[in-house]
């Protein structure tokens, strides 16, 4: 089922009076049975946003329609979603099956069918063997497999993660993740899955949002997003390590970077904010010389730390192509690489 | 056998199963009904969760203590303050003879035995309260904190002293007041038989009754009222010592730190919220003491045959209302407005110290 | 194998645990009928306690197969003596045991618990419960031949060379102590010498604090002692004037005092006064403060905080100024619950209604339910719950421990309460004493011969009867109590 919101807006004014602009004009579309990640840094209003979608707080302005019908002011129960948060939320004085069964004692069901029903959920999370035990006696993994068992028993049209990732361990995230998405492409189910680790958004999703301050930055598919950041803080946002960000003018259509005309780029001359991801450039001896900074060689990359413009830069590079001991380098990046942003609105100029 | 067995618990597994479905069933024919009923409000756009702002819904699930707050507790707080004003109340005709302002007030503070002494003796209910809040507060807490102490410091047998010693907390205050008064007999009592073993005449050392002099009325008074009250403060002491990070008392021992330091420059200042809190509650609690004296004095608070009395403030303030000088409520009731300007005072002088020395 | 074994030990347990159970019916049953069986020296409808001294009946009207037995005050005396004695023992068992076998798992079984079984059929030999002492005897082979694998008749061949053992093994310590201390330079004998001196003093620090804490605990202990004593006393033995009786021999405990003072001085009505009172406005506290506590944590509302820090104010507020209008409330001028001729009064509604509700367990549960994670309600709210399902299925179970403290705490008060049901059942209505709760009770009863002596025994024997009950029930809930109080900090 279909998704959308309209201009959705929450503002929590407190009781000095002062405004907190949680989710600012959202306008968003997610399409039936995809996963969309909504990204962003703590506090941008991710979950407000997700709980505006549950119903659980009002929105100020706008609109959320399920499919053709308006559920903004429908009650969290009518909208038939399901909801894991970030600490789970399992009722600590119920076992693992009665946590499961409680969605079904409010809806029309027999009981013979609620009982299959969540033993067929708790198959289908992998913990069928658990049912006896209280939410204490569960691992983390376990009880966020729980979790999700309860929020998919009742046959939601929208599934709704609130950061369900970020009390695992690394490695459990890992597999966790894989098995959400495993979970999702099952049962086809539209969901929404808030994080603020990109690299779990970008692995997860089908599409992604990522707000900042409330408001939308970008929509779109991870590696299209990655490859074109729609403005600065994106480009900074998405990728590990962070993309060299730095100020430069371009002078004839060329880019002058250390005083020296750098590459040919289609813009109007001015001042601009200029995005290198480091993983972008290429050791080749048609390149610019720099000198080496510094040098940390990890495993299969290399990072070489270089001046640009008075900017520390970072540039990965393949460890196969460098010497121990080397002092300067010659490096290429390519042209669609370099991301050129306004320096007002911070949106992207060219993609090269 | 076996088989009849399984058989018999299939059966009941079945009948169990039976009731179970019954009740789910009910649950999911009134859940429909509900539904229909919210479907139905939708339909005809009325929303009544909208209708309702928080503070009704909230007025649905406080209303049942408010109201037997407003009648049994806070109507008694305008009333008394209404009762002060009267003169001379009549409760069962329900008439009064005019108003005076500060006359109840006065006739409480110089009536005799209130505050001034009655002519021929040296007590008055003033003056024993003061004195049994003064001697058995500083007494109790001391002896708790003490005890509870010694009791962080053991291991074996400590959940049976610990036991041991919350027992007066689960007693009858009377009851155990006349076993105390037994205890205490002249002749025969336990007391007076342990003092004549160490070859001390006691055939004739009263505490409670006829001859008994003042202040061993009062120490037999304080001695209950100590024993009885040491059980809590064990309990809230011990917990919160233990509550108490165990880093500390190792860094203290690393750097060879006598006990007695540690007692009063580790665990004392950690727990100080706690003493503090005991220390109020406990000089509120001593001065509404009452039970106590009446288990072991009676309802009058005196020993036979004696030309003193043991009354407490409330005692003063009671005898208004059980019979003994019944009528004279206005007077009961500015009794027990000093009482409360009293313990006022006292609460907020005691808050204003402990801004100064409570460490938290 | 070891799982079957396991299994097979909780079966006999369970087995172990009816006939423990009906053990305990039993002694009950047989108390209870010996108890109605104790006869007072009659006056027709009332006692006369002078005679109760020197009344000597012999008990000869047994029915069945005891219609032979001949018992006379001692022999029935020690019959009852023991089959208190029984329950005593075999009761906390009981209990114990319930809780214990509910949890057990196959780690629990090691040579403590199984030693600990053999000790506890020895104890079911000794109160006649000789069914629950074979299956434990059992039991205990069935352990030892889980955890060694012994069957019992290996098991006694055992024992012998395992002692031998035991000894041998003790020598050759004691040999490598002495072979240790023969090394001898400077400085391991001035450490040696500072480790004993520690030792000798933490000794006798600890040696005087478990001084201190015995001292201590004697105090709090001999009156109970006492009570529990004088309250089986005849009346010269409990009013002696010289060298009281510190120990009675068991014909010596004379049970018929507490059926005097339950049928003839009334203190079975008093106890169900109390009981109906404790119930009820428990029953009425619990109600009101969940209710409250939950609007005051869970619902936003205008006002939620200031009405909220009135209450807290009104709780410095003294008792006794309420009491006062109260009085008034309930009586002719107000209610008219009291005050009226006899028979036309409301006892239990003006000993009940008003304490309905607590502000200070208000505030205890309110922190409890505040600690509840509000996604939990969430989560709720999304599955469909209603406020008051989430109120009755979420936070009750998860507030549950705090709620039986406050139901606890709650019934002592109750059983506490003096002033209040004095004052109204001590105006107008002559059978105001019928209404009497316990410790009106304990005050007001007249314990005076027609001499003019005070009945110290029957006296300290009410006392002892309403301390009784409310000691059972610590002693049943001992831990969820003293945690909460440690906690809570309530009761002034
Ligand atoms: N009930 C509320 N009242 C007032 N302000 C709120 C409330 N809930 C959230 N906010 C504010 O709204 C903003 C967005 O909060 P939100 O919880 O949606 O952030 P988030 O993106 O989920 O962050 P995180 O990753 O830390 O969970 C924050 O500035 C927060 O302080
Ligand atoms: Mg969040």
């Amino acid at each position: 089922m279909e998704l959308r919101l309209e201009k959705l807006t929450k503002v929590f004014t407190n009781k000095n009076g002062q405004e907190t602009r949680a989710v600012d004009n959202l306008d968003i579309t997610i399409e039936s049975g995809t996963l969309v990640a909504l990204l962003g840094p703590s506090g941008c209003g991710k979950s407000t946003t997700l709980f505006m979608i549950a119903g659980l707080v009002k929105p100020t302005g706008g609109k959320i329609f399920f499919g053709e019908d308006d559920v903004t002011k429908l009650a969290p129960e009518k909208r038939g979603i399901g909801l894991v948060f970030q600490n789970y939320a399992l009722y600590p004085h119920m076992t693992v099956f009665k946590n499961i069964l409680f969605p079904l004692e409010n809806l029309d069901v027999p009981r013979d069918e609620a009982f299959a029903r969540v033993k067929e959920m708790a198959n289908l999370v992998g913990i069928g063997e658990l049912l006896d035990r209280k939410p204490s006696q569960l691992s983390g993994g376990q009880q966020q497999r729980v979790a999700i068992a309860r929020a998919l028993v009742k046959k939601p049209r929208v599934l709704l993660l609130d950061e369900p990732l970020s009390n695992l361990d690394a490695r459990l995230r890992l597999q966790m993740r894989e098995e959400i998405k495993r979970i999702q492409r099952e049962t086809g189910i539209t969901t929404i899955f808030v994080t603020h680790d990109q690299e779990e958004a970008m692995s997860i999703s089908d599409k992604m949002v990522v707000l900042d301050f409330g408001k939308e930055q970008q929509y779109a598919a991870p590696q299209s997003m990655y490859n074109q950041p729609g403005n600065l803080f994106v480009a900074k946002f998405l990728g590990n390590p962070p993309i060299n960000a730095f100020e430069a003018e371009v002078k004839n259509k060329k880019l002058i970077i250390n005083e020296k005309p750098f590459m040919t780029l289609n813009v109007p001359d001015g001042l601009y904010d200029v995005g290198m991801r480091p993983e972008n450039f290429r050791v080749a001896d048609d390149g610019f010389k720099t000198e080496i900074k510094d040098i940390f060689h990890i495993g299969r990359d290399t990072m070489i730390h270089f001046e640009f413009n008075g900017n520390n830069v970072r540039a990965l590079v393949d460890s196969d192509t460098m010497k121990v001991n080397q002092k300067s380098v010659s490096l290429t990046i390519k042209p669609e690489r370099v991301y050129i942003f306004d320096k007002q609105t911070g949106k992207v100029v060219n993609h090269g | 056998m076996g088989n009849f067995i399984k058989n018999a618990k299939e059966f009941l597994i079945k009948i169990g199963n039976a009731i179970k479905n019954f009740f789910w069933n009910i649950r999911r024919y009134i859940n429909k009904f509900k539904r229909k009923i919210s479907d139905f409000l939708d339909k005809k756009k009325i929303n009544p969760a909208g209708k309702f702002p928080g503070w009704a819904k909230a007025l649905v699930y406080l209303s049942p203590a408010l109201i037997v707050l407003g009648i049994f507790t806070f109507w008694p707080i305008i009333n008394s303050f209404a009762l002060v004003v009267y003169e001379n109340y009549n409760m069962t005709s329900d008439s009064i003879t005019g108003y005076t302002i500060f006359g109840n007030f006065i006739k409480v503070l110089t009536d005799e035995s209130f505050i001034v002494p009655a002519s021929h003796t040296a007590s008055s209910a003033v003056i024993n309260t003061l004195i049994i809040v003064f001697i058995s507060v500083p007494i109790s807490i001391f002896l708790a904190l003490g005890i509870s102490v010694a009791l962080n410091s053991i291991k074996p047998l400590k959940g049976f002293f610990q036991t041991v010693y919350f027992l007066p907390y689960v007693t009858n205050t009377i009851a155990i007041g006349l076993v105390f008064a037994y205890m205490f007999k002249t002749q025969g009592g336990l007391v007076n038989q342990f003092i004549s073993f160490f070859g001390i005449d006691a055939s004739e050392l009263s505490w409670v009754e006829t001859n008994a002099v003042y202040w061993r009325s009062m120490f037999v008074l304080i001695f209950y009222s100590v024993w009885s009250s040491l059980a809590f403060k064990i309990m809230v002491f011990l917990t919160s010592i233990q509550g108490i990070d165990k880093q500390y008392y190792q860094a203290a021992s690393i750097d060879a730190t006598p006990k007695g330091r540690i007692f009063s420059k580790i665990t004392v200042p950690l727990i100080s919220p706690m003493i503090f809190y005991i220390t109020v509650t406990s000089v509120i609690g001593a001065f509404k003491i009452y039970n106590a004296i009446v288990a072991l004095f009676g309802v009058q608070g005196t020993p036979p045959g004696a030309n003193y009395n043991l009354q407490s403030i409330v005692m003063y303030i009671y005898q208004f209302i059980d019979g003994s000088k019944e009528g004279q409520l206005s007077v009961a009731a500015a009794g027990s407005l000093i009482l409360f300007a009293i313990i006022l005072v006292l609460t907020i002088v005691q808050m204003q110290v402990s801004k100064k020395r409570v460490h938290y | 194998m070891e799982k079957q074994l396991f299994l097979k030990s909780k079966k006999i347990e369970k087995i172990t645990l009816i006939f423990d159970a009906l053990a305990v019916i039993t002694y009950i049953a047989l108390f209870l009928f010996l108890f109605n069986h104790l006869q007072m020296p009659m006056d027709g409808q009332s006692v006369i306690l002078e005679d109760l001294e020197t009344f000597n009946p012999i008990y000869n009207d047994f029915p069945g197969i005891f219609s032979n037995l001949v018992l006379n005050r001692g022999q029935m005396n020690s019959i009852i003596s023991i089959l208190i004695i029984f329950f005593i023992v075999a009761f906390p068992m009981l209990f114990i045991n319930i809780k214990k076998n509910k949890t057990r798992t196959i780690y629990d079984i090691d040579s403590y618990s199984t030693a600990s079984t053999f000790v506890q059929a020895i104890i079911n030999l000794l109160t006649f419960n000789f069914v629950g002492a074979g299956l434990r005897v059992y039991n205990t082979f069935v352990y030892i031949k889980f955890l060694k694998g012994y069957s019992p008749k290996e098991f006694f061949k055992s024992i012998i060379p395992a002692i031998k053992n035991k000894r041998a093994e003790r020598k050759a310590k004691k040999l490598e102590i002495v072979e240790d201390e023969e090394v001898k330079d400077e400085y391991s004998l001035s450490i040696k010498k500072s480790i004993r001196r520690q030792t000798a003093v933490s000794t006798v620090r600890l040696l005087l604090t478990y001084l201190f804490l015995v001292l201590i605990a004697l105090i709090i202990i001999i009156p109970f002692y006492w009570m529990v004593l004088t309250s089986v006393k005849t009346f010269s033995e409990s009013s002696s004037t010289l060298n009281p009786q510190f120990f009675l021999w068991i014909d010596r405990w004379n049970w018929v005092n507490y059926k005097v003072v339950l049928t003839e001085q009334n203190f079975g009505l008093y106890i169900k006064n109390t009981v109906i009172v404790a119930l009820l406005s428990t029953f009425g506290t619990i109600i009101t403060t969940v209710l409250s506590a939950y609007a005051f944590a869970r619902i936003e509302f205008k006002g939620r905080e200031l009405l909220f820090s009135i209450l807290i104010m009104t709780m410095m507020i003294p008792g006794e100024l309420y009491i006062i209008t109260n009085f008034i409330t309930v009586s002719k001028n107000g209610f008219g619950w009291i005050g009226n001729p006899a028979g036309e009064n409301q006892y239990f509604l003006a000993m009940i209604l008003p304490f309905v509700t607590s502000i200070s367990y208000i505030f205890f549960l309110r922190q409890n339910f505040k600690q509840i994670p509000e996604s939990l309600y969430k989560a709720a709210r999304v599955d469909g719950c209603s406020d008051f399902k989430y109120l009755m299925r979420v936070m009750v179970p998860i507030a549950s421990p705090t709620i039986f403290t406050i139901t606890i705490l709650n019934i002592f008060g109750s059983w506490n309460a003096y002033i209040w049901p004095r004052i109204i059942t001590s105006v107008g209505d002559i059978n105001g004493s019928n209404y009497w709760l316990i410790s009106n009770a304990l005050r007001d009863t007249d314990f005076v011969l027609d001499t003019g002596r005070v009945m110290y025994n029957l006296q300290i024997a009410a006392s002892t009867l309403v301390t009784v009950p409310l000691l059972i029930v610590f002693f049943m809930f001992r831990k969820y109590i003293m945690n909460g109080i440690g906690r809570s900090g309530t009761k002034g």
